[in-house]
Parts: structure tokens; sequence; C-alpha cells
């Protein structure tokens, strides 16, 4: 079955070719339904992976074919654990931002959804890719369906909006690329220009090969690499002070795009963290690890204060996702596992939380068509089911043990605090203010729009969810749940994998003796007691 | 000269004659019948194409096949490369123009024979190894193209482009031969294989790099590169729009062609003095045009100053002075080339449908009137800005790894972040056609224009996601000349 | 056993399941309310029952029981050895998990008994018996949980359902404040209580409580000493937030805002001691460090004397119930600082009889007298509702410390224990209890002494305050079996529930039956076991004449001034002056913080806000227009001038070509020309100048 990947990644851009070909643009019915039935069976294929996957080995399900063999270039695809989740988070968030857009979406549907089915293409291949080049023609590709999606179906600044989005990240991505380039020399016949002494291999762009020959490049030089990638990545997470693309990105787009562009696309990012810069560039990695560990809590803090003080509540949640996943970042770079596999779990919390968030503050936008916190108010009496989900989806925002948020959360400071990399806690303590402020956003955003008086009558008369959306939100928080009280199969994924990293980054983690605990010493019996014996 | 050097020349023979059937038939019976010029004309293209195939397998059988005439022309895989290119970038230029043409009352057939003209001289200029012929075949080549850039007769801003173009053609022509005759007197030959002897034996020497530097802003007018560009905003807007097409793909392309040919075979030994000038030149072109790019409203001009931007990016192959640098410059020239037709077959189609199809917002809402040239348009664009999958993004991909591999780590950081600069206006389009409602009117597009932006967007796409065969085959064309590049070890 | 701790977590998480979704089923019927008290009686009722089997069988006897892997968190480092960083499902039931077990789930079954009562008219019936389960859920992860983590769990857990059910009534303003600000209050607690776990886990390399403390017992406090004041600072910081210490008192007042049953279980009897627990459960790490326990004495009787003061001036009946209960647990801290750890459960425990029938009365009265809550609109009760009546005055002497309930004995022993370690605290706790006699007096006689001095009628049904005014409520009237029944098994409660610990100096054991039951908890720390505080029975006969002696002068002022003469208006207004002002408004704590911190906050994001828009996006943006206008427009100046001279210089007079030529002779060529030339001086410079 070394296909299933292949198989994964071009369904979605299947069901898109025919949506465009063999469905007529006035036949919205079946567009919905073509698009639907392609990410359900998208997400049912993506099981098998789940299922099929052994969590005691590394890399699986690798394909590889030459590509451009000129180039060195190989069409190679592989996951490992971190990559099959992340696929079937993609996967399934792709069903709940299609069936979503059923009432949002009322113009020129035959391009919307399949340009959200080519977008789920083209962020599988980046999940999938081992390939360097490959990584990147997909890593670029993702780009032009995000931009039509912004800037076709978006709100009133949308044309801004889109192209900011396009440029800032295609302005990182290029770095990115002269990065990937330079490494590529490195391997292949070194820079003679810079006396750069290259290892002359068989150079390809195979990133498992990157892998093997990271720790041989020279500290400048991988200082330089590094700054490339982080340019790449650092836009696309985005990390203070490269943020502000997303609050407009989110503002403008329709509720559809901004569950993907949170879910999955930010993840892009630190995915490419804590596939290539972490194990690629170990060196560089601790050499940068204070700026970026500083600039992660500044956005923690900096996020969860701006959304303190937001008006509009998509914006309020666009903000939260900057601190958020500023926690992502700190975790990370605490390099040990606790930190990574944090930092990974909380990818997969972010896209389940916050895409719910934004779902909400959709379906109420397409109510009242307002998304100003001001215009609401007391919503509980009238919409009752909705209020008691999005409790539930900000609880697991603001990481209330026992649901998913919690988990990764407490997992990245855990690390953060034991981190020998940083060897502060202060970071720690830092970050844990964000916790607390992240329950005063959320919670006062609730009070805001939920409880008090129902004293405006344009909410007098708003319905609750109906089945559809309250099918989505329930579907959510299950797994917001499940993973809030179970994690244990997901840790079990990306074990092997952080390990994997975490010798990368920094050998000679494990090898320190365990330690032991002693056994529970006996309380003192009451004989011991004078009086008691005389009695 | 013996019998057998004309199978040399044989293609270029059969085009000039070709070219001058195309000027005498207009005194017969036939003149004013576009159809029969269009095809005559497709015909000679076919026969050329076809001779050139034949003679490169003939001389491939030949003992020595670089060096006849005395040693001043060659066919080596590079010029067999370029001449096809050639060859079907005329055709294309052709099948555009066959609409215009009948719009105007200006014959076709003079029209035609120019066109063949030109390309008999670049033909010719890359096969030249030696600075004489080279000179010679731009010059049949820059004449015939200032008369067609004038072909408007009547109209204003067509001759003044026409006279611009020419008069300044006409000094960087003198400026070129100033250079070449310095080198001469240094070296003692124009030939370039003996010139680079010669240099070996040389230091460093400011008469000869005085003739370098005058050779190189001679070529820089041909390619347009800042600040020898002036010109081509003006002429790009002023001449009429398939010979704007042609300029910006046919003959640019032969300029990219000498200027590697000289630099990679003849100056490579002064490659430390001369690669930095080469690179603020390359540098500011990529600078300059795709800022200038942003502002302009006026596609055509747009398009002016991003070939500036485009030839700032060939320059970074020639600076490179690598393998991998050569055969960028050969790759981004197929690339380059198609997807430059497929926009302006789409700009001719909009002039056809009475829009100017010259301002930026004549695309407006061109998604819901022609979908097959909106999306067309889109993937061309997008193959400029070098976004896989597209095969721009191959072409700069060698260009970009030439630079980085030279250690032009800062050139190579300007060009990236100038090709997301040019996103920005060439999404200018993109948003125009697809994000703005325009005027409701239907378009058609001809068949010969559509037949073209077919051909260019298969091959863009193609050779995006398939650019095994085009490489490998550059890698086969441009081998003669890249070794005399990579004979000689970098670094000081 | 671990299936029967299991079943008595998971029942109360069942009945909040079901109930949680049937609470969306309106309208109320009958039959669906009594549904819904099945499950929540049920479910609450069958694990009391399970859990005093459980404790019956355990007897107290440390057992563990693991059910799953919570959190594999990898391999982290201590000092310079590894450790599994991994977190398990796990429960622990011993003597301390027990007693708090039991106090739980019993009081928890009687006040949803109570509740049904109490409840009934109101709208979201079902939906506050989903959250009391849900409570019972948490609060039992809390006591049961064998690691920090899962207490962590429970901890977060009950904070959230005291948030929502302060909020019960959301669409009042004043309790959607109210739970927000004691969900945020609560968290601030939390960042100390997580970073302290952080801390264990750096230190021990695990947060199992059997582990840590065998580990810290191991090496003793020369070895873990100076880390484990750091530890139990941020856990006390922790226990604070939660138990409503000074300077995180505020939210538990305004938590009123509640339903009363709510405030009997959760914010009197068992969440709010769910602090004590924590630093008792870590009464090893404690133990290890004076410093921190010196800390916990200090702020513990600082918030007795502060509150205990506040209470003095409070006419709501249930804001002055609700200052005691911050004054008792400063109570309980004061003995788990001086390290009379049994001392403060079993105060804890105590207390949850006497303040639960406390509550559970008012809410009566409240009840009786139509949602009225102002003590000075009540009086002269005792006629309307006798066993409310009765039970209150029992539960009144029992808190007063009046000999021999159950207040008393607790309350003495905690004096007692506190003298033996400072005198500057016994004496604070002393006057705090003689404050607590005096008040509760005030209440007991201003509520139920004298003449009603409400009206009759509806005219209350407007004044009510958060709980849902009952249409049709005229003279005061006794509420119904379901709560009187309660309030009489409580009072019983708060009578016998001090025998346990009854004082050697009255002729009881040394320990005392309690402390023995209690004392597996406290292990020896470096081989010295743990001693409970002895002192001779001549002086602890004293201590005790001197307390009771304080208590009973507090219920006789109070009963000189509120019996005597007429309780309204209330005297002390005119004799304390502004004193009296400054109680009455709380020290103004409020509006401090309003002021400070909350006002600090919001200010620096809006500035923050600001700058993001105009600083960091106006950079990106100031980026952008530099390339289009500056770059854009600059770089192609000098084509714009002489293109568009050309242009129009030729469409302007120009026909023909020989105007055109004179066009090019006048220069525009040359221009283009010159800068060809510029081009290539430029050039020779470069070469020249800058070639590296």
């Amino acid at each position: 079955m070394d296909q299933i990947l292949n198989i994964i990644t071009y369904i979605p851009l299947a069901g898109a070719l025919v949506i465009l070909f063999f469905v007529n643009k006035s036949n919205t019915r079946a567009i919905r339904v073509m698009a639907t039935a392609t990410a359900v069976v998208d997400f049912i294929v993506s099981l098998y992976l789940w299922f099929k996957f052994d969590p005691n080995k590394l890399w699986q399900f690798e394909f590889k074919v030459s590509w451009i063999p000129s180039l060195g270039v190989d069409y190679h695809f592989g996951v490992d654990g971190i990559a099959v989740l992340l696929i079937l988070l993609t996967t399934f968030m792709g069903i709940i931002a299609i069936v979503s857009s059923y009432s949002a979406i009322h113009h020129r549907e035959k391009e919307y959804y399949a340009l959200l089915l080519m977008l789920q293409t083209g962020m599988i291949g980046t999940f999938c890719a081992l390939d360097f080049f490959l990584f990147y023609v997909f890593w670029e590709i993702m780009l032009v369906p995000m931009y039509f999606i912004i800037g076709i179906w978006g709100g009133q600044r949308k044309l801004y909006a889109a192209i900011k989005f396009f440029l800032y990240t295609l302005a990182g991505s290029v770095l990115m690329l002269l990065s990937i380039l330079a490494l590529f020399l490195y391997n292949d016949g070194g820079i003679e220009f810079l006396n750069i002494v290259g290892l002359g291999n068989k150079a390809t762009f195979s990133v498992l090969q990157f892998h093997e020959i990271g720790h041989l490049i020279p500290p400048t030089l991988q200082f330089w690499i590094f700054l490339g990638f982080f340019f790449g990545f650092a836009i696309k997470v985005p990390m203070f002070p490269f943020h502000t693309w997303l609050p407009d990105a989110h503002v403008e787009a329709p509720t559809a795009g901004s569950i993907i562009l949170a879910a999955v696309l930010l993840k892009m990012g630190t995915y490419g963290f804590v596939r290539f810069a972490l194990p690629i560039l170990p060196d560089a990695t601790r050499q940068l690890l204070v700026p970026i560990a500083v600039l992660s809590v500044i956005g923690i803090i900096y996020g969860a204060l701006v959304s303190l003080v937001q008006k509009d509540m998509k914006k309020l949640v666009a903000y939260s996702s900057v601190s958020h996943l500023g926690f992502v970042m700190l975790g990370m770079f605490a390099l040990n596992p606790a930190g990574i596999q944090g930092s990974v779990i909380q990818m997969i919390n972010h896209g389940i939380s916050t895409g719910a968030l934004f779902l909400l503050v959709g379906m109420v936008y397409e109510r009242r068509h307002t998304r100003l916190i001001a215009d609401y108010g007391g919503l509980a009496k009238q919409m009752p089911m909705y209020a008691a989900l999005f409790l539930i989806a900000a609880l697991s925002s603001m990481g209330l043990p026992a649901l998913n948020g919690f988990i990764g959360e407490f997992t990245i400071l855990l690390g953060t605090a034991n981190s020998s990399a940083y060897g502060t806690i202060a970071y720690a303590v830092f970050a844990a203010v964000g916790i607390v402020l992240g329950a005063a956003y959320l919670l006062w955003l609730y009070q805001r729009v939920f409880w008090g008086p129902l004293d405006n009558p344009a909410n007098a008369k708003l319905l609750d969810l109906n089945g559809r959306e309250l099918g989505m939100m329930i579907a959510l928080v299950a797994l917001m749940v499940w993973i809030g009280v179970y994690p244990k199969p997901l840790f079990d994924f990306i074990d092997k994998p952080v390990q994997y990293i975490v010798q990368k980054v920094d050998p000679g983690y494990y090898d320190k003796k365990p330690v032991t605990y002693p056994s529970s010493p006996v309380p003192a019996p009451a004989s011991e007691h004078p009086e008691v014996a005389a009695k | 000269m013996t019998w057998s050097d004309t199978v040399y020349l044989l293609p270029e023979i059969l085009i000039s004659i070709g070219a001058c059937v195309l000027l005498i038939v207009p005194v017969t019976r036939l003149r004013g019948q576009g159809a029969a010029a269009k095809w005559t004309m497709l015909a000679l293209l076919a026969i050329t194409a076809v001779s050139v195939v034949v003679c490169s397998n003939v001389v491939a059988n030949l003992d020595d096949q670089t060096a006849t005439f005395a040693s001043m022309f060659t066919l080596d895989g590079f010029a067999i490369f370029f001449k096809l290119l050639f060859i079907v970038t005329i055709a294309m230029v052709t099948l555009l123009s066959d609409d215009f043409l009948r719009g105007t009352r200006y014959s076709p057939w003079e029209y035609y024979s120019l066109l063949a003209f030109a390309l008999c001289g670049m033909m010719f200029m890359v096969s030249g190894i030696h600075l004489a012929s080279i000179y010679v075949g731009l010059e049949l080549m820059s004449l015939s193209s200032y008369i067609l850039a004038g072909y408007y007769k009547n109209e204003q801003k067509s001759t003044e482009a026409a006279m611009k173009y020419f008069v300044l053609g006409a000094v960087s022509s003198a400026i070129l031969l100033y250079g070449i005759s310095l080198i001469y007197g240094v070296t003692g030959s124009l030939n370039l294989p003996e010139i680079a002897q010669s240099m070996s034996t040389l230091v460093t020497n400011d008469a000869l790099m005085f003739g370098i530097m005058l050779l190189g802003a001679g070529l820089c007018f041909k390619i347009a590169a800042a600040p020898f560009h002036v010109w081509t905003p003006d002429v790009y807007e002023g001449a009429p729009t398939p010979i704007t097409a042609f300029l910006s793909t046919a003959s640019k392309t032969a300029a990219f062609a000498i200027f590697a040919r000289i630099f990679y075979v003849g100056m490579h030994h002064f490659r430390l003095d001369w690669q930095f000038v080469l690179a603020v030149i390359a540098a500011l072109s990529m600078i300059l045009g795709n800022f200038a790019a942003i502002t302009q409203d006026s596609v055509k001009r747009m398009l002016a100053y991003s070939s500036i931007g485009h030839a700032g990016y060939v320059l970074l192959g020639i600076i490179a002075m690598s393998e991998m640098g050569l055969f960028g410059v050969l790759v981004y020239s197929v690339v380059y080339v198609f997807a430059t037709l497929g926009i302006w077959a789409t700009v001719l189609m909009l002039e056809r449908n009475e829009y100017a199809g010259e301002q930026v917002d004549d695309f407006d809402g061109l998604h819901k009137r022609a979908p097959f040239w909106a999306f067309a348009m889109v993937v061309f664009l997008l193959s400029l800005g070098g976004i896989p999958p597209t095969a721009g993004f191959i072409g700069k991909y060698f260009l970009f790894y030439a630079a980085v591999g030279a250690g032009f780590g800062w050139l190579a950081v300007i060009a990236v972040m100038m090709s997301a600069v040019s996103m920005f206006f060439y999404f200018r389009l993109v948003m125009a056609m697809y994000l703005k409602d325009g005027r409701e009117a239907l378009v058609t597009g001809g068949g010969a224009l559509k037949l073209v932006a077919a051909i260019a967007l298969i091959v863009t796409l193609v050779f995006g996601v398939l650019p095994s065969r085009l490489i490998d085959q550059v890698k086969i064309s441009g081998g003669w000349v890249a070794t005399r590049a990579s004979a000689v070890p970098h670094g000081r | 056993m671990d299936k029967a701790l299991l079943a008595i977590v998971l029942l109360p998480a069942l009945g909040a399941l079901i109930n949680g979704v049937r609470a969306f089923a309106r309208p109320l019927t009958p039959k669906n309310r009594m549904l819904t008290n099945a499950v929540a009686l049920g479910s609450t009722g069958i694990a009391a029952l399970i859990a005093a089997w459980v404790v019956f069988v355990s007897a107290g006897h440390p057992e563990q029981y693991t059910y799953f892997e919570w959190i594999p968190a990898g391999i982290g480092h201590v000092g310079d050895l590894t450790a599994n960083f991994s977190i398990d499902f796990a429960m622990r039931i011993d003597a301390l998990s027990s007693t708090m077990l039991l106090i739980v789930t019993w009081i928890g079954f009687l006040i949803h008994v109570y509740a049904t009562g109490y409840m009934s008219h109101e709208k979201g019936y079902t939906r506050f018996f989903t959250y009391l389960n849900l409570f019972m859920f948490m609060m039992l992860l809390l006591v049961l949980g064998a690691n920090y983590m899962v207490m962590f769990v429970g901890w977060e857990g009950v904070g959230l359902c005291s948030y929502l059910l302060i909020g019960f009534y959301y669409d009042k303003n004043f309790a959607a404040d109210a739970g927000k600000k004691a969900f945020i209050t609560n968290r601030i607690g939390d960042f100390g209580f997580i970073l302290g776990i952080f801390l264990i886990f750096n230190t021990f390399g695990t947060s199992d409580y059997g582990k840590v403390f065998a580990m810290a017992a191991g090496g003793g406090p020369e070895k873990y000493g100076w880390i484990s004041t750091a530890i139990c600072l941020l856990l006390f910081v922790g226990a604070c937030g939660k138990s409503a210490q000074v300077p995180l008192h505020v939210w538990l007042p305004d938590a009123m805002a509640g339903p009363t049953p709510v405030s009997a279980l959760i914010h009197a009897a068992t969440m709010v001691t769910a602090g004590v627990y924590m630093v008792v459960r870590s009464n090893v790490l404690f133990r290890m460090s004076p410093e921190a326990s010196l800390v916990v004495a200090i702020v513990g009787a600082v918030t007795a004397i502060f509150a205990a003061s506040i209470g003095l001036a409070q006419n709501d009946i249930k804001k002055v119930l609700a200052y005691s209960t911050v004054s008792q647990l400063g109570f309980m801290f004061i003995a788990a600082g001086v390290g009379a750890y049994t001392a403060a459960i079993f105060h804890v425990m105590t207390h949850a009889f006497f303040k639960a029938c406390l509550f559970l009365g008012a809410g009566s009265v409240i009840h009786g007298c139509g949602g009225e809550q102002d003590m000075r609109k009540m009086g002269g009760l005792r006629k309307y509702m006798p066993s409310t009546h009765r039970t209150m005055a029992i539960a009144t002497y029992a808190i007063a410390g009046l000999p021999f309930l159950s207040g008393f004995i607790s309350k003495d022993e905690i004096l007692a224990n506190a003298y033996g370690y400072s005198n500057a605290i016994w004496i604070v706790g002393a006057i705090a209890a003689g404050f607590t006699a005096f008040y509760m007096s005030r209440l007991y006689f201003m509520t139920f002494w004298g003449e009603y001095r409400g009206g009759h009628g509806d005219d209350h049904a407007d004044k009510a305050h958060g709980h849902d005014a009952h249409a049709h409520s005229h003279d005061p009237h006794e509420s119904p079996l379901s709560m009187t029944g309660v309030l009489w098994v409580l009072a019983i409660l708060s009578i016998v529930g001090g025998l346990v610990g009854w004082p050697a100096a009255l002729g009881g054991a040394h320990p005392t039956p309690f402390q023995r039951w209690l004392e597996p908890v406290l292990l020896p720390i470096g081989g010295h076991a743990f001693h409970f505080h002895e002192a001779s029975h001549e002086l602890e006969w004293t201590l005790m004449a001197i307390s009771v002696a304080i208590a009973l002068f507090g219920v006789f002022l109070a009963h000189r001034l509120y019996v005597r003469r007429a309780p309204v208006p209330d005297v002390l207004e005119q004799r304390l002056g502004p004193v009296h002002t400054l109680l009455a408004n709380k020290y103004w704590v409020d509006e401090l913080y309003r002021a400070t911190v909350i006002g600090g906050t919001l200010a620096f994001s809006r500035l923050l806000w600001w700058f993001d828009i105009w600083v960091v996006d106006g950079i990106v943006n100031g980026v952008r227009h530099l390339t289009v206008v500056a770059f854009g427009h600059g770089s192609n100046l000098f084509d714009k001038y002489v293109v568009d001279g050309a242009v129009n210089g030729v469409g302007a007079g120009a026909k023909g070509s020989s105007m055109m030529f004179r066009r090019v002779q006048s220069g525009l060529v040359q221009n283009y020309a010159l800068i060809m030339g510029g081009g290539i001086v430029l050039i020779a410079l470069v070469y020249l100048f800058m070639k590296p």
C-alpha cells in the first residue's frame, strides 16, 4: 500500500477537477455533495494511516520515484507520527470547512469548493513531502488557492488582506528557498567562492540526507541557513512581530478560510521548524534559542493582552492564535521531549479549538451579519445550545484540564520549565501568565456575548443551532474531550519522532542515569506514644 | 572555404532566400492576400527548422564541428538550441500578427520578410564564435526590428518609438564596436576561443577591461538591462503589439544567447574583474525593473519594465560563470519566451475585441467573459513570478542556484525579494481578472491567438511539472560552451 | 476497591452528563423534574454509600490505584539524573482523602436533597443539578487524586463549576461579573499552583504523592529545605486563590450571587477548603520549610481577623456568612501554618457541618421571606419558621465557640496550637474568635428575635436579589421538609461532630482519635516521627477559659445591641462612624484592585493594540507604501518626465515626421543617450572603486 499517501494527497485534487469540469455551475447542490463526498472519502482513507501506522518505526508509507534526476530531486513521500497527526487534522478540518460553507457561500460556489479542495491537496502534500524541493513546491502551491479564497469570498478589505497574506508569506518562503539551495550546495560541492568546502555527496534534496549531514555544517553557515528558514517559517507561524497579516487575513477571510488558516496553514510554520530547522541545524538552533524564546514569550503575552481589548470577535480569536502559537514555539525550542511533544500536541489542539471558535463565530455572523461584541449580549437565553458549545470551545482554548488545550499547554510549560537548553524557569513563569490572561479575555468575551440581559432586540429572535451546525460542533467537542482525557495515543504517535529530533539537536540528552525513588517511610505506630501505652 | 562548409550555413541561406521571396511577391498579383503571406511564412519557417535539424545531424558527423569560415561560425548544440527556439518563437509571432495585419492596410509581405531577415540575423549571431560575425548578425536583426517597430507608418507613437530605438541602437552598436576594437587591440584576435587563449596569458589590463565593459554595455542595451534600458518602455508601448511580442521574446533571447556565448567562451579569464560590475547591473535591473513596473497602469509598459527585471535575472546566470548558470540562461530563455508570448496573445485578444487591452482595468472580470484566457493568464503570470508548479520556477531555480553557488549571496537575496515584489504587480492583473467585476461584453479569441496561448500554456505547465526533458536537453546543448567556463578554477 | 473508587467519581459525572443533555429539553414538566431528581440524587446518593463502604473497608490504610497513563511527557532531567515525566490517572485512598471523601459525598448529598426543595421554582432546574453533579465529580477527583496533576484537574474543575453556578442567573449582570471574577481570581492562584507543580517535577521528577513525599522525607530539610520553601510558597498561592485568603479573598463574598445551596456546598463546606486539604496533603514539604509555614500562619491570621472585622458591619445575611467563611478558613490556615495539620482538617470537618447548616438555614430564611436577604428587613422569624430557627441557633452557638459544641473543640485545638507556636498569632486568633461570636449572634438576633420588619406581600419580588423571587410570597413561611430535614441532620452533626477530637484536657485521649486516624499521613522526615503538640492541662484550661469568655462577651454584646434595643438603625453605624464605613466597604479592596490591577492591564492592552496597528503593522504597510510610492514612482521618475515629455510634445503640435525629427533633435533622445553614457561611467566607477 505504498500509494496510500499519494491517494490521500490527490483525492481532493481529483474531486476539484471533477467539480470544475463535470458539474454544472448552477447546480450548487451537486457541487456541495461532490465536495463533501470528496472530503469525507479523503478523511476515511486517511484513517488508514491511523490504524496501520506503527509507532515504533520512524518513517513509514514511503513512496519514492525519481522526479528531476539531473537536479537530484526525487518525488519522495513519507510520514512519521507528527505528519500523520497533522494529515488527519487536515482531512478532518477539511470536512468541517466544506460543510460549514453551505450557508456561508452564495456565489461562485463551483470555484470556491474546487479551490478549497486544491488547497487541501497542497497542505497534505506539504506534510507528506520528504524531499525538500517537493516540500517547497507544495508550500508555494498552497498560497494561490488561499489567496483566491480570501480575495473572492472575503469581507470589505478582502483585496488588501489577500495580497498582504500572499506577499508576506511569499517574501518569507523565497528566503527559505535560498536556504534550501545553500543546504544542497553544501551537501554537493560547497561554495568555493566563499571557501566553503562541501561534502561532495551525490547530492539530493532528501530531507533524511540533510538530517544526516546537518551537524557537519559549519556554525556560521548554519546560522545563515537558519535565518532563511526562520523568515520562511516564522512569518507563517506567525511569530511576533511578523503576525500582523494574520488578523487581517482572518477577519476578511470567509469562515471556512479562517478555519483552514488557523487549523492547518499556521501549523506549516511550526511543522517546518520541528521537521527541518531543529534536526538539520542543531548548532544554529541552540545559538538562536534565546531570541526565539523571548519572541515567543512576547507573542504569548502580547497576543493575549491585545485580544483582551478587541471589539471584533474574529479579531479576538485571531490574536489569541498569536498567543497560542507562541506556546508552540516556546515548547519546541525547549529542546526536550516534553517541550516538543507538547508543542506538537498543541498544534493539533489549536487546530481543533481555534477552528471551532472560528466556526462558532461564523455561525452567529451568518445570523446577524455582525461580529462586533457590542452588538450581542444575553445570547445564552436565546441560543442555549450554541452558548454551551461556545463555552466548551472557549474552555478548551483557555486550557482547562480534561480538555485538549490543557494537555498541550501543560506539557509545553513542563518542558519549558525543565529545559536544560533554556536553563531557567523564567520563560515558563512568563508564559504561565498567558494562561491567566487567556481565561481573562475568553471569559470576558463570553460574558459580553452570552450573559447579561438580552437587551438588543435584533438578537431576540435568533435561532439556535440547526442539525448541520450541531453535528459539526459535536464532532469537534468530542475530539476536545477525547484528547483532554486520553491523549496517550497521540503521544504514542509522536514519541519516536520526538526522540529522534531531540537526539539530533541535543546528542547525549538521554545518556544519564535514571533517578531511583526510596520506598515510602512507615508512619510512627501509635504505640510510640507513652500516654496511649499507659491507658 | 570548402563546399562542405555551406552545410553549416544552409538554414541561414534558406531563410534569407525565403525572406527575399517574401519581399518580391508583392510586385506580383498575390499582393494583399494576408492569408497567403502567413502560410508562406509558416512554410518557410518549417523548412528552415527541418534544415536546422538535418544540418545539425550532418555536422555532428563531420570531424571538426566548431570552426568554419576561418573559425567564425559554428553549429554546436548551443546554436541549434537557440535557432530552434527562435524559429518556434517567430512562428508564434506570425500567428499573433495575423489578426493585427488583417486589421491594418499595410501589406503583410514586407512585414513577414522583415521578420524573416530578423530571424536570419538571430540565427547567424548565435552561431557566431567570432565577434565580427556576431556583430553582423546582431545588426541584421536590429535593423529589421527598427523598421518593424515603426510599422505603423503614420502613428506618432510607433514612428517615434522606431526613431528612438534606431538612434539609441546605433549608439549602442557604436559602443559595442568600440569595445570589440579595444579587445582586438589587446588580444589581437576576434575569435572567441583565441581571445580566451591570449587572455589566459595576460595579467589584468585596464584597456582590455574597458573593452570588455563597453562590450558588456552594448550587450546590456540589447537585453535591456538597467541603466541601458531607457528605450524599452517607449518602444514596447509604441510598437505594434505583435512586434512588441517579438522584441520582448525573440530579439531579447538572441541577445541573451550571444551575451552568454561571448562571456562564457571569451571572457571567462577576467571574470573576477567584471563579475561584480555585472552583478551591480543585474541588481539595478531587477530593482528598477520590478519597482517601476508596480506603478504602471499600461500593461505594455508594465511588461516592458518587468522584462527589464527578467534581463537582470538572466544576468545572474552569466555572472555565475558555472554550468548551472549557463543552463539557467538556456532554461530561462525558453520559459520566459513562452510565458511572455502567452501574455501577449491575451493582450492581442483583448485588443481584437475593441478593448484597448493596454490598461490593467481592461482585464476586469475577465474570468467571467473568458475563463480559459483568464486561467491561462494566471499561469503565465505565476510562471513569470517563479511560483511552482510552473516552468518559471524551474528557470528561476537554476539562476538562483547559480548565484548562490557562485557566492553571490547578496545578489540572490535581492533576486528572490524582487521576484516576490514582482508578484505584487503580476497579481494586479489576477486581481483584476478574478476579484473584480468588469464589463459584461463577450470576448472571442481568434483561433490563431488561442493556439498560441494553448501552446504556451502547455509548455509552461509541462516544463513546470516534468522539467527533466528540458533540463537534459539543455545539458547536452550547452555542454560545449559550459565546459569553457568550468575549465577555469574559481576563486582568486 | 479500585472499581469502587472509580464508581464514586464517575457516578456524579454520569449524572451530570445525563442531566446536561436533558437540560435542553423544555418545558420543564413535573415528570422531567422528577427524572432530574432521580438522576442527580441517585448518582450522588449511591456514590455517598459506596464512599462510606470504601472508607470502612480501607480503614485509612494508604492505597493507590493507577487506571491509565494520562500524559506521557517523556524523559526529563532532574538535576544530573533523568526521570520519566509520566503522569498517571491514579487515585489514592488514605486517612486524609477518606475524611474529605466522606465530607464531600455526604454533605454534598444532603445539599442535593435540600436543593430539590429550594430550587423547585427555578426554570434552570435541570441545568442547576447538572452543574452540581459536575461539581461533585470534580471535587471528588480533587480529593481522591493520587498526584498533584489529578488534583489540579479537580482543582480547575471545581473552579469552573463554581464559575457556572455563581453565574447561574447569567442574565443578571452582577452574577455574570461575580462568576468571571471568581474564575479569574482562581486562575491567578492556579498560576502559582502550576508553577509549584513544575518545581516539584524539576526536583523530584514526578508529581505522585507517594514518590514525592518519600523522596522528600528521605532527603530531609538539609537536602530539600530551600527548594521546598519555594514549592510550598507557590502551592500556597494556589491555596490562597481557592480558599479566598488575603489578598485573593475578593471573589468569595461576590460568589454569594449564586443560589444558596451552592454557597453552602461550594463556598462553605467543600471547595473553599480544598486549599487547606492541599496544604495538609503536602505537609511533608511544609514541615521541611519553617519559613513557608510561618507565611501560611501569618496569612491565615491576617485573613481571620480581616474578614471577621468586615463581617461585623454587613447587613446582607449571606455576606455575613461569606465573610465568616473567609475568616474560618483563616483559622484553618493558622492551624496548618503552626503545624497542627489534624486540627486544620478537624476544623474543616466541623466547619463543614455548622457552616453548611448556617447557609442552608439562611437559604431557608430567604426562601421564607420571598427572596429577601437584608437582615434589617427580617426579625422575629422564630415565630414563623421554628425548625429553621432552632437549627440555626445550634449552628450559631457552634461557630461562636460556646462549649462544648464541635466548633468550640476544633477552634480551641487550633488556638492551643497557635499559642504553642506564637503568642501574637494566638492573640489575633482569639480576637477574631470574639468578632465571630459577636457578628454571628448579631445575625441570629437580627433575624429571629424582635418583630418582623419586612413588608407583607409581593413587594419583595422586585427586590429579588440573585435568588429568583418566588411569586406570591406573603408572610414568612417555614420551608418544606426536604429543607428542614437536612437542616436538622446538619445541626445534630454540628453538636456531636466534635466528639471524635475530644481534647485530652477534658479527659480525652492523647492523641485524640481523630489525630491517630490522620497520623499515617504525617510521614516521619529523615527518620524523625511527627509529634503532636502537647501542653499542660492547666494551660489548656486557661486558654479554653479565655476563649469561652471572649465568645460569651461577644454574644452578650450582640444581645445588648440588637435585642435590648431595636436593631435598626444599626447602633454600630452611629457608634463607630468612620470605622464602620471602612468595614462596611470592605476596606475598599475591590475598588483598589479595579483601579490598579484591572485598570492597569486594560490600559496597557489598549496601548499594545495601538502599538500593533500603528507600529508593527505600520512598518509592514510602510514597506508596502515605500515600495509602491517611493521606489515605484521614484525608480521610473526620469523615464516619466522624458517619456511624458516626448508623448505630450508629440501629441501637442506635432504633425508629420518632420516635427518629430525636430522633437528628436530637441534633445529627448539625447537624454536617453546621456543616461546610457552615464551608465558606462557608472560601470567604470564600479569597476575602479567598488570591486571587492
